[in-house]
């Protein structure tokens, strides 16, 4: 195979070496015969034919599209300044290209309005359960009673599954907000019921206690802790 | 291209240029003498160029009459009067609404049209800071009440509105709107100046287009009212603005063309509320994109410099002594 | 002057990375410059007609 590549190559080459001068002698040749015969007896005037006495070789002088500052940083400033200023334009740009699209991926504006719930207190005796919806989900509002915090504060929770102190769940002693959708499988559980004193999940039996805290059953975790706020006495705003 | 070297050419080698036309020209005729062939290809192409144009102008124009004209499906009553071109100064490529007069516009909307049209893609937190202030808002949405979520025993129970609840519609649905309206549906505003052709000047003409009386001879059917802008000219919504129909609080007189002026802008906002933040960005826009634009003309320009000064110089150096065998040489040179 | 521009030349533009890095700056800044600029621009031409011109009115009004 490689012996004959070579054997080709070399072919190729010699036919080429022995033609070229010929072909290029004929190619030339036509072209002198062209112009000569242009030039002595033609009928036809090209319209493009520049007249014998005209050189074709003029050079151009671009000398009037030369800098003529001098030094060189100058013009290089300003050169680099230019360039950078399109970059920093275009950055701008791009930025708030990209920013805008990226505010588009954020929740809208409908669904921001809704995120948020504001709810009265002072309606929520002490000792009662409220369930309201917030963002689908159902949330807990215990209006818990001294007996209660006292209990919920008093457990050892460090040997719980999930262990957390009840000053961790709460903002306020006496008011206990959490999601109401149990960690297991998310079923909504059972308030006041359950082995200790909290919530139950009827689904597969989680208990949960006053602090909304799992201690008996498949759950895994506490029940959730959503954002919460008291902008001013007696009203909290969820989210 | 050609027409330009054409030129160039001509102007260079003048006398060369005119032989070769004349050439050209009288190679048709070559039996007469030059001056009569001359005289008689001018006279001939005058014709002939003559006659092309005028072919080409009537059998455009012979299209144009079989196939080109407007075809109406409708009179021009049934079409609805064209409204008139109003200076809008809100429609300005430069200018957001007055938001004094998108306030007293929705005072007249509340007060007058919400009666029969409903207005529901305007939630009432997009009044806030546009309109009304927080608390006015959240007092305007507690006044009407809305369904709450299902409680323990599946009731739906009503609740005061909040600021993410849309405004109420006067009726339930649209067959309630139809049966209060003698079958007639007044249609949702939210987006009516989108929506009709001629937007504001169509709104604004409508409004305060009512005559006192039908001109003679329009037919009005039983139920409906004339309004040469309306389409088919039978409205069944009747002239509602009446001067003085409404107080506004900042003490402007209630015209009925005031109050049409106010009500139109209003309903243009509800149909964009983008539109001062589109406008203001738009220009923001523009301006950095012409800098741009001229800076990256700059920039390649300076880019290309190198590129465009350079010079290929051909030396036909054995030109002289062997003319078979020219020997090229090229020299690339960046000075000069 | 030419002591000025070759100082600005070594210090922002030699390197190429102090040169993106003048860029990216640049572009923060001109991007605060602008917005304020359009925005006092934009609100002296819509003098009177944006919410916020007339907003101080009712905020009183509520006050009262």
């Amino acid at each position: 195979m490689p012996a004959l590549t070579t054997s080709t190559r070399t072919l190729a080459r010699t036919w080429t070496a022995h033609q070229l001068p010929a072909a290029r002698a004929a190619c030339s040749a036509l072209q002198t015969r062209s112009l000569s015969e242009a030039s002595a007896s033609s009928s036809f005037d090209s319209p493009f034919k520049a007249s014998s006495s005209e050189r074709t070789t003029k050079i151009p002088s671009f000398a009037k599209y030369r800098n003529n500052a001098s030094g060189e940083s100058g013009p290089k400033v300003f050169q680099y300044f230019m360039v950078g200023t399109m970059g920093a334009l275009s950055a701008l740009g791009a930025k708030a290209t990209v920013n805008d699209f990226l505010v588009n991926m954020s929740a809208s504006a409908d669904v921001l309005a809704q995120a948020k719930v504001e709810i009265d207190l002072a309606a929520i005796p002490e000792g009662k359960n409220v369930i309201i919806k917030w963002r689908g989900k159902p949330v807990f509002i215990r209006h818990r009673t001294e007996a209660e915090i006292k209990e919920a504060e008093d457990t050892k929770w460090e040997s719980l599954r999930d262990p957390q102190p009840d000053s961790d769940r709460v903002k306020r002693p006496d008011w206990l907000i959490m999601l109401g959708v149990c960690t297991h499988l998310g079923c909504v559980p059972i308030g006041e019921a359950g082995d200790y004193g909290g919530w139950f999940c009827p689904c597969h039996g989680s208990h949960y206690d006053i602090s909304g805290r799992i201690r008996k059953g498949p759950a895994p975790l506490n029940l959730e802790v959503p954002v919460y706020d008291f902008p001013e006495e007696g009203k909290v705003v969820i989210g | 291209m050609l027409a330009r070297s054409c030129l160039r050419s001509a102007r260079s080698v003048r006398p060369v240029a005119r032989s070769a036309t004349s050439k050209t020209a009288s190679r048709s005729t070559s039996t007469s003498g030059p001056s009569a062939e001359e005289a008689a290809s001018s006279w001939k192409t005058t014709v002939l160029g003559s006659g092309a144009t005028a072919f080409a102008i009537g059998s455009v124009a012979w299209y144009y009459h079989l196939y080109g004209r407007n075809v109406d499906a409708m009179t021009p009553a049934e079409e609805g009067l064209h409204p008139t071109q109003y200076p809008w100064e809100h429609t300005k490529w430069s200018k957001t609404f007055d938001h004094q007069a998108l306030r007293r516009g929705f005072q007249v909307y509340r007060e007058v049209c919400a009666s029969c049209h409903s207005l529901q893609r305007i939630p009432y937190r997009s009044l806030v800071g546009t309109i009304m202030t927080v608390d006015e808002a959240k007092a305007l949405a507690e006044e009407n009440e809305y369904d709450s979520e299902p409680n323990d025993e599946g009731e739906i129970e009503k609740r005061p509105g909040k600021l993410s609840d849309y405004l109420p519609s006067p009726y339930k649905n649209d067959e309630a709107a139809r049966a209060a309206n003698n079958g007639a549906l007044p249609p949702d505003l939210s987006l009516m100046v989108k929506a009709r052709h001629g937007g504001c000047n169509y709104v604004f003409s409508l409004l305060t287009g009512y005559p006192e009386e039908p001109p003679a001879g329009a037919v009005v059917p039983e139920g409906l009212n004339f309004n040469p802008y309306f389409p088919g000219t039978g409205i069944a919504m009747a002239r509602v603005l009446y001067d003085d129909l409404v107080e506004y609080d900042d003490g402007t007189p209630a015209t009925t063309s005031q109050m049409a002026k106010d009500v139109t802008e209003f309903l243009n906002w509800s149909a964009e509320p983008e539109m001062d933040q589109r406008k203001k960005m738009g220009w923001k826009v523009l301006a950095i994109g012409g800098i741009l634009f001229a800076l990256s003309v700059w920039v390649k320009r300076y880019k290309w410099a190198p590129l465009k000064t350079r010079k290929l110089v051909y030396h036909s150096v054995g030109a002289a002594k062997n003319p078979a065998t020219p020997r090229p040489s090229v020299k690339l040179s960046e000075k000069q | 002057m030419a002591g000025i521009s070759s100082s600005i030349y070594n210090l922002l533009f030699r390197k190429n990375t102090v040169m993106l890095g003048t860029v990216f700056a640049a572009a923060f800044a001109v991007e605060m410059a602008w917005d304020t600029a359009s925005a006092s621009i934009w609100d002296n031409i819509n003098k009177g007609r944006q919410w916020k011109d007339i907003k101080q009115k009712y905020l009183e009004a509520a006050e009262e």
